[in-house]
């Protein structure tokens, strides 16, 4: 049990160490400190793991609060979900951090930097270790607070500052959701404990409204920290972090929050087939425009970041269509082969001297092999060609799809088609053809040092065969993920008799797996004929017309948010701060003081005038709410006393 | 009951040392008479019951309150160190006030006689009057001290007429007599209605609700900024208990009545307060906003009303106080160490680089923003927490979806200080007094303290 | 039936009502022939200058707050007299009674010339208040050179 306690423990210390010790500890110790706090906690889940017998294990530490009528506790509970969250963590946080030991072993923010990573470690521990909804919550915004410190870690730029502030408060507007949803849990429920609260859900019925209400405010909170539409603009922004930390954050963990939340709570999200038909369809939706504003991306990163918003999406879909288990396996997969692209990605910039655009790159193959066949790989296993992992997860989840919606099932495929494209797009551009950056930049070209690879070879190993834990049922090889995860859809099969039903027949699912992978590999031979060649560079930003224009710019979403959500909420406040606040009372403020060129009496007028008008105003609000509260009455208890 | 004799007369004992002590010695003077009555407030401890012929209550939870705001005024002494140095400064009696002013806000919280808050009232501020004009030299300061005066006297005025109509339809000036009447009276009630209502605009106005909220910004911003700490934490924590007093003891059978009205002002407060506060540059106007918008909040509890909104409220008071006199200490060295035009700078931007300038600032600055903004692992969180809870208890949804939704526009300008404290900057080193330095290491130690571990507060109520 | 305040209200009324009778009656009787001597100020037959609207010295202003300090003690210390000697509480008490009512007032009166020992000790009850201050200016002449000149031409 002390193992439990110690798995956030870990990462906490190295914070300390790392924050505290800031400026003082030296450049070599830090990247130990930080990199050997994940490393125990890992071997910590390990052993955890391994103590492990299929029931629940609840460590409650002590009283988070008690009071009449709410109680919660600081409290994990180990079960099969949150060992395979944990391992999923630690085991691609451990990789990130020697990564980064590496990738920012030049930058001046190093110790602050690992203090962060040790940080949101342990926050994201918090979050999927926390035995109710309120340690979810705290983690829950403890990753968002350590996105915004990651974001803006090179915080000298501006428009850094303002993508970290941006992903902060659209994360805030989703826990919004959340935090409803918490409340009306603890109104309906009196619990946040999940094995309480899911032992009580059981007595509602499918449908039932309350739950509804619940499950969409806590999807409302999962759309933002796993940027869904309408909030998933932040994601692309928060590429202005170091690389690392898209990897790690923005790709790897923090934004499977989401789906972890909604497998977690998956005995409510049964009971409520609306939210599930809902999220299917925002997740499809987001799983499409995604692919799409990846296909003409020329930012390496941006177009990483739109396809990870994009596999959300499928992650999403999947969920909606109750295949939670799927869902959660395409996180783990995913975990592993955008964590290697990403930080490939990041060698290859780290080769280009910090260029991130890749018409500048190309014919890097030769150049940096280690990290262009890991790249391969990582785009193979994006791809959905089997053997490698993210095969096995999105046919998965295309399989329930198919059970579920067949015109669900057709876009899912056209976005599979559509990922396959844009990452060899960006394959055979970034390595293949020749150079076309500068002479300088030619002459930097290097691979990356070993801490930089070994992640990478790491990853790439874990990306091809990482989907073995789960084969199709028609190969009759063990589903060892379902099996493992089975305890904790329990509560599902009891309330919902249509949970986890399989109508679909072995031929049929042959037949869609083919029919997969017949699209990857055309997508993928099509993307070879346009790019392969590495002749056909993307063109300069103000030669994109027409529609692809729109495509480019995003569809301009987030110029529409400027317009439609931030201008108007802006011109608020700006009237009340300049006008009313500054011209109306600041001027007059102002003039006294400048005092000394008025006379005296023109100040005292003034004076008055203003003091005046708040007086007035403030009249006014008492008049109104005297009548708002009283006016009806007011008038009937006239009329009784002039009756009498 | 014992801090409020002991304050009165370290008063007047304060005033009398400043004629024969050394300037820099009367702050050790005053943080000790602070401590002597914060130790006789147990006095009273686990002997509840009435006091002076039925004008004091004193029970343990009023005790606690008390407590609060004993220790929120030790920590405001303790970031006036080396403030007021200078010759035309005179802190006895700035600190005498101040224990006067806060014997007013003792007797507001344990009131159980009308005339009795009316008096706390006045003391409290009476004295916030003179402490907002004590810089004489300043025109803002004074002209900010006139406004208070003329616009606490309206309310005053406002509230007085209240207490007449109250006590024109029960004939008693006790606040439990609200209740025995409410029932049984049919002409007397409507002017115990209209007295209800008045009463809880002039108490609304001196904790700055919207839309009585007028006067905060400009005397925030010209108040002298040690009294400004004072005046967002004090007297706000003072008011609202006196509120809550009343709504629980007299008015608590209307509650369908005010909580109609109630939720209006919150509103308007959390919208009111966080969206003007985005674009104010002024630091000092920034607090006042968000001080609007806070008290939105904490006026949540007074529609909870159940069994825990006492507690929560004292939850959230303590870690108000503790956030702002944080906020506003660190803004005070750093603005007395950025002198523009002759005066301290208080545009946000002082606080650019003061990572680099005194790491230890910068941290203690982000904890306090976070535990405004209500961020978790931050004491501000939990009392958010709390009484938002309270809130959803009695079903008030749009109001804890509006809140939500404005503690996230807060974020916004409680950031910006913070994304300038991390700004690269090759201003020197800020040294600060070991006082004020260990002062505000104490609010940022609590406010994670009750971060971690609410209960070991909360439990306390 | 009329009741206490009622008598007040009548008296009030009647109080008014007298005035103007009596005003009215000499309006009625007196003539009326204004010239500018008349219509002009009495001051104690100077010639006024200015408007009343001057800045008076705040001396006065501190003055009349101290005055109106004792003044309002009066209004107190009446009904606290005629509550102190009464008979029947001296009796029922032994006298406990007038000992006690005899503290509190001394503390009050006690407490009110504590204020007035500050604003003396202040120097707020001097008409000129005796200030020195210091200031920051560094001279370039030397302070010896001025006593000098001052003990050569004593």
């Amino acid at each position: 049990m002390t193992f439990i306690a110690l798995i956030p423990l870990f990462p906490l210390i190295g914070f300390l160490i790392n924050g505290l010790g800031y400026g003082k500890i030296s450049k070599t110790a830090v990247p130990w400190i930080g990199t050997g706090a994940s490393l125990l906690s890992f071997v910590c889940v390990l052993l955890a793991y391994l103590n492990f017998k299929e029931t629940a294990i609840i460590v409650n530490l002590f009283d988070w609060i008690s009071i009449a009528g709410l109680n919660v506790g600081f409290s994990f509970q180990l079960d099969q979900l949150s060992i395979i969250m944990l391992f999923v963590i630690t085991g691609v946080g451990t990789l990130i951090h020697l990564y980064s030991a590496g990738y920012m072993s030049h930058d001046e923010g190093y110790g602050k930097f690992f203090a962060y990573l040790n940080l949101f470690l342990f926050s994201m521990i918090l979050l999927v270790l926390g035995g109710n909804y309120l340690m979810m919550f705290i983690g829950w915004e403890g990753v968002g607070l350590c996105s915004y410190l990651l974001i803006g870690f090179w915080n000298k730029n501006t428009d850094y500052a303002n993508a970290a502030r941006k992903a902060f408060i659209m994360n805030r507007i989703g826990d919004v959701g959340f935090l409803i949803g918490i409340f009306l849990i603890l109104q309906n429920f009196g619990t946040l404990e999940y094995l309480e609260v899911f032992e009580k859900a059981k007595a509602f019925h499918v449908g039932d409204g309350i739950i509804v209400a619940i499950t969409m405010a806590l999807f409302v909170g999962a759309m933002g920290k796993s940027a869904q539409i309408p909030l998933f603009t932040w994601l692309p922004d928060a590429m202005a972090g170091p690389t690392p930390v898209s990897a790690l954050i923005h790709a790897a963990t923090m934004v499977t929050s989401g789906i972890y939340m909604i497998v977690r709570s998956n005995v409510l999200y049964t009971l409520s087939p609306f939210t599930l038909e809902f999220i299917a369809w925002i997740g499809l939706a987001t799983a499409l425009l995604g692919a799409t504003i990846g296909l003409f991306q020329n930012d390496i990163k941006k177009v990483l970041a739109y396809s990870t918003v994009s596999q959300l999406g499928y992650m999403f879909l999947g969920l909606g269509v109750m295949a939670y288990s799927s869902g959660l396996f395409h996180v783990i997969t995913h975990a592993f082969f955008k964590a290697l692209l990403f930080l490939g990605a990041g060698s290859v910039i780290h080769a280009m001297s910090d260029d991130q655009d890749i018409r500048n790159m190309g014919g890097l193959w030769s150049k940096i092999k280690i990290t262009a066949i890991t790249f391969l790989v990582g785009t193979i296993a994006i791809s959905g060609i089997p053997p490698f992992s993210g095969f096995f997860s999105k046919d998965e989840i295309l399989a329930h799809v198919f059970e579920h919606n067949k015109i669900m099932w057709a876009l899912g495929m056209l976005g599979s088609f559509m990922t396959a494209f844009y990452m060899f797009r960006l394959f055979f551009v970034t390595f293949k053809g020749s150079f076309r950056g500068t002479e300088e930049q030619k002459h930097h070209l290097h691979e990356s040092p070993k801490s930089m690879t070994t992640p990478l070879i790491v990853l790439a190993v874990l990306s091809a065969i990482g989907g073995f834990i789960g084969f199709p049922e028609v190969f009759h090889l063990p589903h060892r993920l379902n099996e493992f995860l089975s305890p904790i859809f329990e509560n599902s099969r009891l309330v919902n008799s249509s949970f986890g039903v399989v109508h679909i027949s072995h031929n049929l699912e042959l037949i869609l797996m083919g029919a997969s992978v017949l699209v990857a590999v055309i997508s993928i031979l099509f993307a070879y004929m346009v790019f392969g060649n590495g002749k056909n560079v993307p063109v300069a930003d103000s030669e994109v017309v027409g529609l692809k224009k729109l495509v480019y710019n995003k569809y301009y979403i987030d110029e529409l948010y400027n317009k439609v959500f931030v201008g108007p909420i802006s011109a608020i406040s700006f009237f009340f701060a300049n006008v009313i606040d500054k011209k109306l009372i600041d001027k007059i403020v102002n003039s006294v003081g400048e005092g000394v060129n008025f006379s005296s009496k023109k100040i005292k007028e003034l004076q008055v005038g203003v003091t005046g008008s708040y007086i007035l105003f403030m009249t006014l609000g008492i008049l109104l709410l005297v009548l708002y509260q009283f006016g009806p009455s007011l008038l009937s208890t006239f009329n009784l006393l002039q009756n009498k | 009951m014992y801090p409020i004799i002991v304050f009165s007369v370290s008063g007047l004992l304060m005033l009398f040392l400043g004629l024969s002590v050394n300037k820099k010695s009367l702050l050790p003077y005053n943080l000790l008479f602070m401590l002597v009555g914060l130790a006789s407030n147990f006095l009273d401890w686990n002997a509840p019951g009435l006091y002076f012929n039925g004008m004091l209550e004193i029970s343990n939870p009023i005790i606690l309150v008390q407590w609060v705001l004993i220790f929120a005024a030790i920590l405001v002494s303790g970031i006036s160190s080396r403030q007021f140095d200078d010759t035309h400064a005179y802190p006895a009696e700035y600190y005498a006030i101040m224990q006067f002013a806060l014997v007013g806000a003792l007797i507001m919280v344990s009131f159980q006689n009308l005339l009795m808050l009316f008096v706390g009232l006045e003391i409290l501020s009476v004295g916030l009057y003179v402490l907002t004009g004590s810089d004489k030299r300043n025109l803002r300061g004074n002209e900010a001290a006139i406004k208070y005066f003329l616009m606490g006297s309206f309310a005053t005025g406002i509230f007085l007429f209240g207490v007449a109509m109250f006590y024109g339809a029960t004939g008693s000036f006790d606040i439990s007599s609200g209740n025995s009447v409410a029932n049984n009276l049919l002409e007397g009630k409507m002017f115990f209605w209209l007295g209800m209502v008045f009463i809880f605009i002039g108490l609304l106005f001196k904790i700055s609700a919207a839309p009585f909220h007028f006067w905060t910004a400009d005397v925030y911003q010209g108040a002298p900024t040690v009294f400004s700490a004072f005046m967002a934490t004090i007297v706000k924590t003072a008011v609202i208990f006196a509120l809550f007093r009343l709504a629980a003891y007299s008015f608590n059978l209307e509650y369908e009545n005010w909580s109609k009205f109630l939720v209006i002002i919150i509103g308007l407060s959390m919208v009111i307060g966080n969206v003007t506060a985005v674009f104010q540059t002024n630091f000092k106007r920034v607090l006042a906003f968000s001080s609007i918008s806070q008290a939105g909040f904490m006026l949540l509890s007074l529609i909870g009303l159940g069994a825990q909104s006492y507690g929560n409220l004292g939850f959230y008071s303590l870690s108000y106080a503790l956030a702002t006199i944080s906020a506003f200490g660190v803004f005070l060295v750093i603005s007395s160490n950025t002198i523009v035009e002759g005066r301290p700078s208080e545009n946000i931007n002082v606080f650019d680089g003061l990572f680099s300038r005194n790491p230890d600032l910068a941290i203690i600055l982000l904890i306090s923003m976070l535990s405004l903004a209500g961020i978790p692992l931050t004491s501000g969180f939990w009392s958010k927490f709390f009484v938002l809870n309270d809130a959803a208890a009695k079903g008030y949804f749009w109001i804890l979806i509006l809140g939500v939704l404005m503690s996230a526009v807060s974020l916004y300008y409680y950031f910006n200080p913070i994304r300038a404290s991390f700004k690269k900057t090759d201003l020197g080193k800020i040294e600060i007094s070991s006082l004020s330095k260990y002062t505000l290491y104490v609010c940022a130690a609590l406010t994670i303290l009750f971060g971690i571990a609410p209960n070991i507060l909360r439990s306390l109520f | 039936m009329v009741s206490q305040f009622g008598f007040v209200l009548l008296f009030m009324i009647a109080g008014i009502f007298l005035v103007l009778l009596v005003l009215g009656i000499a309006r009625i009787l007196r003539p009326s022939r204004p010239n500018p001597e008349k219509n002009a100020i009495y001051e104690s037959g100077e010639e006024t200058e200015g408007t009343a609207h001057v800045s008076f010295n705040l001396r006065f202003y501190i003055v009349a707050l101290i005055f109106i300090l004792f003044d309002v003690e009066l209004v107190l210390l009446f009904p606290w007299a005629s509550v102190f000697g009464d008979k029947a509480l001296f009796d029922d008490t032994k006298g406990v009674w007038a000992i006690y009512a005899g503290i509190e007032m001394f503390i009050f009166v006690f407490v009110l010339a504590l204020g007035l020992v500050y604003a003396w000790k202040k120097g707020h009850l001097d008409w000129i208040k005796p200030s020195q201050e210091e200031t920051n200016f560094k001279s370039p002449v030397p302070k010896e050179l001025y006593k000098d000149i001052n003990e050569k031409y004593a």
